[in-house]
């Protein structure tokens, strides 16, 4: 499953198995996926299919068995973890299906937690918070804490402490898992607002159809392979 | 302000901010450590305040000659020819003279005595020191708080304050001391010394009511100033026929109250060391758990990017922000139940010492450096533990 373009993410031949009780479990053997700049994907498939060691990898979290993996113009199978670490502060962003929000940090604060891996001052900082907080609709709640708000409004902030460092993709892990369908709808709008006049690349893993309907394209994961792809019309 | 340190303060305050969730554990580590410093400052304060009392009742400028070749005044024997032959040599001798020319000396002798206490009628043993009418202002920092001393021949007893508060010894009490009554004449105090604890006699009085006669134990001169010891020693190292010995009075107490202070201190340190390996493994406890609360918000801020180091930091501080409690709390508990405490031992001379406890600033920065350490070590691994989690929990589990 690959674009012919030179695609900003490019997965060749990657193999990744775990051992479980001192057995061997192989979850992918030789995946292949590329997925250009700007693209918004939605990976679906049955639990076990291997959505989320992909999503793992692509995160710098885990790293493959065999096979290359680039994104942009860094090969993640070859970088050791602090370097994965360092890449991650830097070019990706990622929204939790929990919002996993520090409770006793304000909106705000949670927001600003990715530039603080960044040499900016604090007024620098201030100015990103506040440009994104309004972005996601929720301008003047920055002191407020994620327990002081709906769920929906939590994840719009794990979309903003995603962005705040405009990285180039965002990856999503079940982002409308936890919410209503209408406060689903809306993370999902911002999601393709982002993905459309911001450009950036997004992967995200969802079990929800509707959810799927919202990106470019959907690729069906069974059994460690891209059994299906489908485009939004 | 660098980007690691950033990431380690925030660390550091979300965890101390998540503490509340956690009070139960963490108020434990904070009591155990407490206490383990409590004991440890308990007993250094007893070996300070021995040593002090020790230590304050001994003066450099005055001399101490002991006979019989040992260094305490109890076992030792100094015959009447030294004291002729020291008083026949001319010359500087190094201790003072009185206008005559006459060496200023006390011949004395301690006695232990059975006193009974007032409030629970138990007798107690204490010093009675016979001594020369030279004694009392041979020695330094004595000063009369009631009446006067004894008059020689009279069996007649000054008792030190301490001692006189104690045993409710009141000028004008008889006392049986031995067979015989003696009257309290008088009070003394020795600024809270050792010397506080002993009572003082005519040395003839007490020697014909102990059947003493001829005994001298020990002699006491006032130098001309601390350095003319060796003056002193050089002279006697003269006398032949027996073995003497010329050590000031401030060495002689520091001898009597090291070894005493050291066996406070051989209780003391392995009793505090042994709770503080219980408080570690507390402690060790207390953070592990600290960790596995914390564990969605330390993968997720470790896969938004954040270093391991700054996961280790902010467990690690946490451990040492809770140690550091603990040895506040211990060292305030310590301070407020243990300084000024009227303790007593046997001191010299078998006879019955009081002291009072002192926490001073090396007891509190001992036992508080303890406490501390017990956070360093306790709190290590689970900082160790918390740069090992897996980021995949952050990724699936709730926050």
């Amino acid at each position: 499953m690959t674009e012919t373009a030179t695609p900003y993410i490019a997965l060749s031949g990657i193999r990744k198995g775990y051992r479980i009780g001192g057995e061997p479990i192989s979850i992918f053997s030789g995946l292949d996926l590329a997925i250009p700049h700007g693209d918004f994907v939605a990976v679906m498939g049955p639990s076990g299919s291997g959505k989320s060691t992909l999503l793992n990898m692509l995160a710098g979290i885990d790293r493959p068995d065999g096979g290359t993996l680039r994104i942009g113009t860094s090969r993640l199978d070859q970088m050791g973890e602090a370097a994965r670490s360092a890449w991650r502060a830097h070019n990706m962003g990622i929204v939790f299906q929990f919002y996993n929000l520090l409770p006793m940090l304000t909106a705000a604060e949670n927001v600003e937690l990715p530039l603080l891996l960044k040499p900016l001052t604090r007024k620098e900082r201030r100015i990103r918070v506040d440009r994104v907080l309004d972005l996601v609709g929720l301008a003047g709640r920055e002191k407020q804490y994620p327990a002081m708000m709906s769920g929906g409004q939590q994840q719009r902030i794990g979309i903003a402490r995603a962005i705040v460092s405009d990285p180039g993709l965002l990856l999503c892990d079940e982002p409308t898992g936890d919410l209503d369908r209408k406060s689903a709808d809306e993370v999902l709008e911002m999601l393709r607002f982002l993905n459309r006049h911001l450009e950036k690349t997004i992967v995200m893993v969802t079990h929800d159809p509707q959810a799927a309907l919202y990106a470019r394209r959907t690729l069906h994961l069974d059994k460690g392979d891209f059994v299906e792809e489908k485009r939004a019309a | 302000m660098s980007t690691h340190s950033r990431q380690a303060l925030v660390m550091i305050r979300t965890n101390l901010s998540s503490l509340p969730r956690r009070f139960a554990i963490s108020a434990s580590m904070i009591l155990s450590v407490a206490l383990v410093v409590c004991v440890l400052a308990g007993f250094l304060s007893m070996a300070r305040g021995f040593e002090t009392a020790l230590t304050a009742a001994g003066s450099p400028s005055v001399a101490v000659i002991l006979g019989g070749g040992t260094n305490q005044e109890m076992g030792s024997d100094v015959p009447a020819a030294v004291i002729r032959t020291l008083d026949a040599m001319t010359g500087d001798l190094g201790a003072l003279r009185d206008a005559g020319g006459k060496l200023i000396l006390s011949r004395e002798i301690v006695v232990p005595v059975d006193v009974k206490q007032v409030a629970d009628g138990t007798a107690r043993t204490l010093g009675l020191h016979g001594m020369d009418a030279a004694g009392p202002s041979i020695r330094e920092g004595i000063s009369l708080s009631a009446r006067r001393v004894f008059a020689p021949g009279a069996r007649e007893i000054a008792v030190g304050d301490r001692l006189a508060s104690e045993f409710g010894l009141r000028v004008g009490d008889m006392v049986r001391l031995g067979a015989v009554d003696w009257t309290v004449v008088g009070h003394f105090s020795a600024r809270g010394s050792a010397s506080e604890s002993e009572i003082w006699a005519d040395l003839d009085a007490v020697r014909a009511a102990f059947d003493r006669q001829g005994q001298i134990q020990s002699l006491k001169l006032r130098l001309v100033d601390p350095t003319t010891l060796e003056r002193l020693q050089d002279k006697i190292a003269t006398i032949t026929g027996t073995p003497l010995v010329a050590l000031s009075e401030a060495d002689l107490y520091a001898a009597q109250s090291g070894r005493t202070a050291s066996l406070i201190r051989l209780f003391g340190w392995p009793l505090a060391l042994l709770m503080a390996v219980g408080a570690t493994a507390g402690a060790l406890n207390t953070m592990m758990s600290s960790v596995a609360d914390r564990t969605v918000e330390i993968a997720t801020v470790r896969a938004l990017g954040f270093s391991r180091l700054s996961a280790f930091l902010g467990t690690w501080v946490e451990a040492m922000v809770l140690a550091g409690a603990g040895a506040l709390l211990g060292l305030f508990a310590s301070w407020l139940i243990f300084n000024g405490w009227q303790a007593s031992t046997i001191g010299a001379n078998n006879a019955r010492m009081a002291f009072q406890l002192a926490v001073t600033p090396d007891v509190l920065l001992t036992s508080g450096l303890l406490g501390v350490a017990i956070g360093l070590l306790g709190g290590a691994l689970p900082a160790i533990a918390a740069t090992r989690l897996p980021l995949t929990a952050a990724l699936r589990a709730r926050g």
